[in-house]
């Protein structure tokens, strides 16, 4: 599974009633910016390497978040990403995220439940920690 | 690993510059892939010794064997000679004996020395093989974080040049409840609409301004029974 076929694949997908708006984003590596529909607002970026297939959400800057509610967030979002389905939370750099690997030899389908799951929960996730934004 | 994971973790502590660009090491894993290299190297080094020596113990076991074999028919023919009275004839064969077994005893001497080294060997491997799983894993590691950061630096330079900057998760909070109400919105036209093509809603109306044909022909049904009975 290559971003080029996803790109070709999507395009035309239906996965549980959404479809998917996928756009490359430029630069070397082959990165995808995808939205659900219905999920529109939390796109989600996709990449390829040799051994898995990264899907990633960003959810909020380190900078938006209360510094005073910062050891609450962390705790809650440590102990909110085992039972959420298919995806976990992490930080890269200074932004929150919620990701999801995939084996690079899934299916499309396997793909397209990934990303559906990945941005439904970044939605209940951003509404669930809104009480730590600034 | 371990080591590994804590140089990750103090590069990820300083790993934004002043611009907040990520600061990719690739140097790293370019060490691990030589160490890498090395390992499988010497494993494979290891392996090939290794395999010499097996098939030099099995030529031994081979030699001992027939060494074992010659002693013991010499052995027969010694019998055979005493039985015969041939006394000289069976001291010929005797130093005979005494010569295979001196062989066989040689030889499985060197067997208990190529062994012994079998053994140091299949400990070589074992720690390259072990050695080496480490350094992939590790490798892993490092190659997903390089990747990653330079995915999300990459990203990052696509939304800055697209939009004026990331949009905050305020902004993003505020387009999803937008949604969400549009949606409400329009499942209730919806609701609605089909109340109006069934008929539903004219109903519901009659209802409110007191007037339930349901209601009336119950009323009606007692009202004859009632006139049926004789009072």
């Amino acid at each position: 599974m290559d971003t080029q076929s996803l790109i070709l694949a999507l395009g035309d997908a239906t996965h549980a009633g959404r479809t998917f708006n996928v756009m490359p984003v430029a630069g070397d590596d082959p990165v995808l910016q995808i939205a659900v529909s219905g999920a529109d607002e939390t796109p989600v970026y996709l990449t390829v390497t040799e051994s898995q297939i990264l899907c990633l959400v960003y959810l909020f800057e380190e900078s938006e978040i209360r510094a005073s509610a910062l050891p609450e967030l962390h705790e809650s979002m440590l102990r909110i990403s085992v039972p959420m389905p298919l995806s976990a939370l992490g930080k890269v750099e200074n932004h929150y995220v919620v990701y999801g690997s995939l084996s690079p030899t899934s299916s499309q389908t396997e793909v397209m439940q990934e990303l559906v799951t990945l941005a439904d929960n970044a939605i209940d996730l951003l509404q669930t920690f809104e009480d730590f934004l600034e | 690993m371990k080591a590994v994971l804590k140089k990750l973790l103090t590069a990820m502590r300083g790993s934004v510059n002043e611009l907040g660009e990520a600061v990719v090491d690739s140097q790293g894993s370019r060490i691990l892939e030589q160490e890498l290299r090395d390992s499988e190297h010497e494993l494979k080094q290891a392996k090939n010794e290794l395999a010499a020596l097996m098939a030099e113990v099995a030529s031994l076991n081979r030699q001992i064997k027939t060494e074992s074999d010659s002693a013991e028919s010499r052995e027969q023919d010694a019998r055979k000679a005493l039985a015969a009275g041939q006394e000289e004839l069976a001291r010929e064969v005797a130093e005979r004996i005494v010569g295979h077994e001196r062989r066989k005893a040689e030889l499985t001497q060197a067997r208990v020395q190529l062994e012994e080294r079998t053994r140091g060997l299949k400990d070589r491997v074992q720690k390259a093989e072990k050695q080496l799983a480490e350094y992939r894993r590790e490798l892993q590691v490092v190659k997903t974080n390089e990747r990653v950061l330079r995915t999300t630096a990459q990203i990052d330079t696509n939304i800055n040049s697209n939009q004026s900057s990331l949009s905050t998760a305020r902004e993003t909070l505020e387009r999803i409840r937008e949604r969400q109400a549009r949606e409400e919105d329009r499942q209730g036209a919806r609701a609605q609409l089909e109340k109006e093509l069934t008929g539903q809603d004219l109903d519901e109306k009659l209802k409110a301004a007191g007037i339930d044909a349901e209601q009336d022909s119950v009323n009606d049904v007692l009202a004859r029974l009632k006139g049926d009975q004789p009072s």
